[in-house]
C-alpha cells in the first residue's frame, strides 16, 4: 500500500525518491514519460481534463493514480505527497520547501520546474496566449509567480466544502478552491493547457484528492449520483465507480509515518 | 434572475453592476443561506477572478475586500487560455437532441458556479438595510502577476441571481 504524505514533513530519503522518480520520467519520451502524462491534462490536444463538471474529482483521482504508478515504475519508493495549502506553514512560506529551486551551487531541483515537451507550433501558441507560463528557448520549463502566502485558502473555507451534504455541491466547492490555488501559483499552473507540466500540480491535486477522501470517510460523505457511477473517465480505463475506494487503488493518506 | 445583457457597466467602467433588490416584491422571507448564482460562465480564455461587492456600484479592483466595502466573496475561473486547434476547433456546437450522440460535452461548455454570501447579506439586513446591487469586479489571473489587471472582457455569463434557502444545507453549518 502506498502512502501519500504531507509534502512539508517528508524525510530526506522520501524527497530524494520523489526527485529521482521525476527525473526518471523527465527522461522518457514515450507513454511512460512526463510529457505524456502532463499532456493528458491540456496540450497537446485533445484536452482530457474535466473542469466545471461533476467528473472533476473522479477524473483527477484516476489521473493521479496512473501518474503515480508511472513514477513508481521508475522508483518504487516514490509516492505523491500532498501540499496542505491551508496549513500555517503554507500561509507563511507558500510553496512546500521540497518544491523550491535549489541554491546556485546545488543540482537543479526537478520539483521546482518541469520540462514542457510540446511541438514548436504549440510552444508558439502558449507563448502568445500565456506569456510568462514557460521559459524561453527550444527546451522550455515551467515558470511560477506565486502570490502572497496568506492569500492561499484558509481552513475555514475548506471546512465549508467539507460540510457539503451532496457530492455535486462538494465537487463544485472544492473545484472553486482548487482554481484559486492554481492562479495563486501563477506561471504554467495558472492555465489549463500547461498546468500539469509544473511538478507542484501533482502535490496540489493530491491535496484535492485527500480532501475528497476525508469527506468520503466523514459522516457527510456520500457517493456521486447513480447516473454518474458508470461514466467513463477517458483516456483512463476507469469509471467513476472505480475511483470511489482508494484502498482498491493501492494508496492511503498519512500526515506522518514514523519508523 | 438577471441576464448578462441587463447588467450595466459600473462607475469604474471595468465592472458590471446587476440589480438584485432583496427583499423583493414578495417581502422579506427568513433564510439561513444565500447564494449568488452565476450560470453560463465562459472559461475559454485566460484564468480570471471575480470579486463580488454588495451595494457598492463604484467598487473596482482597488476596493479593499472588507465588509465595510461590501465585499461578499469571489470565485476563480481556471481558464483554457485560448484556442490551440485549427479554425472552428473551439466553436461550441449546439446542444444535441440526438439520443445516439454519446460524445462527451465540449470541453469549453460554459459552467455554473456560486458564491455563498449568507453572512454579508445578513449583516446588511441586520443594519436595517436592503440589498440593491451586486457589483462584479473581474480581474485577469495571467501567468505573470505583473500582467494582472481589471478584465471586463473575460467575464461572460448567461445570468446571475440571488437564491436564498431556509432549510439546513452544507453552507449553514459553521466551520469546525
Amino acid at each position: 500500500m502506498g502512502i501519500r504524505r504531507n509534502a512539508s514533513t517528508l524525510s530526506a530519503a522520501e524527497v530524494e525518491a520523489l526527485r529521482q522518480s521525476f527525473n526518471a520520467v523527465y527522461g522518457l519520451r514515450d507513454d511512460r514519460g512526463y510529457g505524456y502524462f502532463a499532456g493528458l491534462h491540456g496540450l497537446p490536444l485533445p484536452v482530457y481534463c474535466e473542469h466545471g463538471t461533476s467528473l472533476f474529482l473522479p477524473w483527477h483521482r484516476a489521473y493521479l493514480y496512473f501518474f503515480e504508478r508511472a513514477l513508481q515504475d521508475q522508483v518504487a519508493e516514490a509516492n505523491l505527497p500532498w501540499w496542505d495549502w491551508t496549513s500555517a506553514a503554507a500561509h507563511e512560506q507558500g510553496l512546500p520547501p521540497a518544491y523550491l529551486p535549489s541554491g546556485a551551487t546545488a543540482p537543479a531541483n526537478p520539483l521546482a520546474a518541469g520540462p514542457v515537451t510540446l511541438s514548436a507550433d504549440d510552444l508558439t501558441l502558449v507563448r502568445a496566449n500565456l506569456p510568462g507560463a514557460i521559459t524561453a528557448g527550444s527546451q522550455p520549463v515551467t515558470r511560477r509567480d506565486p502570490d502572497f502566502p496568506d492569500e492561499l485558502p484558509r481552513p475555514a473555507t475548506v471546512s465549508r466544502a467539507l460540510n457539503s451534504r451532496t457530492f455535486n455541491s462538494f465537487n463544485m466547492l472544492l473545484e472553486g478552491i482548487h482554481n484559486g490555488v492554481h492562479v495563486w501559483v501563477g506561471g504554467a499552473m495558472s492555465a489549463v493547457p500547461v498546468a500539469a507540466y509544473d511538478p507542484v500540480f501533482w502535490a496540489h491535486h493530491s491535496m484535492v484528492d485527500r480532501l475528497w477522501y476525508l469527506w468520503q470517510i466523514s459522516p457527510r460523505g456520500v457517493n456521486p449520483p447513480a447516473a454518474l457511477l458508470d461514466r467513463p473517465l477517458p483516456p483512463f480505463p476507469m469509471t467513476v465507480r472505480d475511483t470511489l475506494d482508494i484502498s482498491t487503488l493501492g494508496y492511503e493518506y498519512a500526515v506522518q509515518v514514523i519508523g | 434572475m438577471v441576464t448578462a445583457a441587463a447588467a450595466r457597466t459600473g462607475e469604474a467602467e471595468q465592472t458590471l453592476v446587476v440589480d438584485l433588490p432583496f427583499p423583493g416584491e414578495g417581502g422579506e422571507a427568513a433564510f439561513s443561506r444565500a447564494d449568488i448564482v452565476i450560470t453560463g460562465v465562459d472559461h475559454s480564455s485566460i484564468s480570471y477572478e471575480v470579486r463580488l461587492f454588495l451595494n457598492n456600484p463604484s467598487a473596482d479592483a482597488a476596493t479593499p475586500r472588507t465588509p465595510e466595502a461590501g465585499y461578499a466573496g469571489r470565485f476563480t475561473v481556471f481558464g483554457h487560455g485560448g484556442c490551440y486547434g485549427d479554425p472552428g476547433h473551439c466553436d461550441m456546437p449546439s446542444a444535441s437532441d440526438d439520443p445516439t450522440d454519446l460524445r462527451p460535452a465540449h470541453p469549453l461548455t460554459p459552467l455554473d458556479t456560486y458564491v455563498t454570501i449568507t453572512d454579508p447579506l445578513q449583516r446588511l439586513l441586520a443594519d436595517g438595510g436592503a440589498l440593491e446591487t451586486v457589483t462584479l469586479v473581474p480581474l485577469s489571473m495571467t501567468p505573470s502577476r505583473e500582467d494582472r489587471k481589471p478584465a471586463p472582457e473575460l467575464l461572460k455569463f448567461q445570468d446571475v441571481s440571488l437564491q436564498t434557502y431556509l432549510t439546513a444545507t452544507e453552507a449553514d453549518v459553521p466551520p469546525v
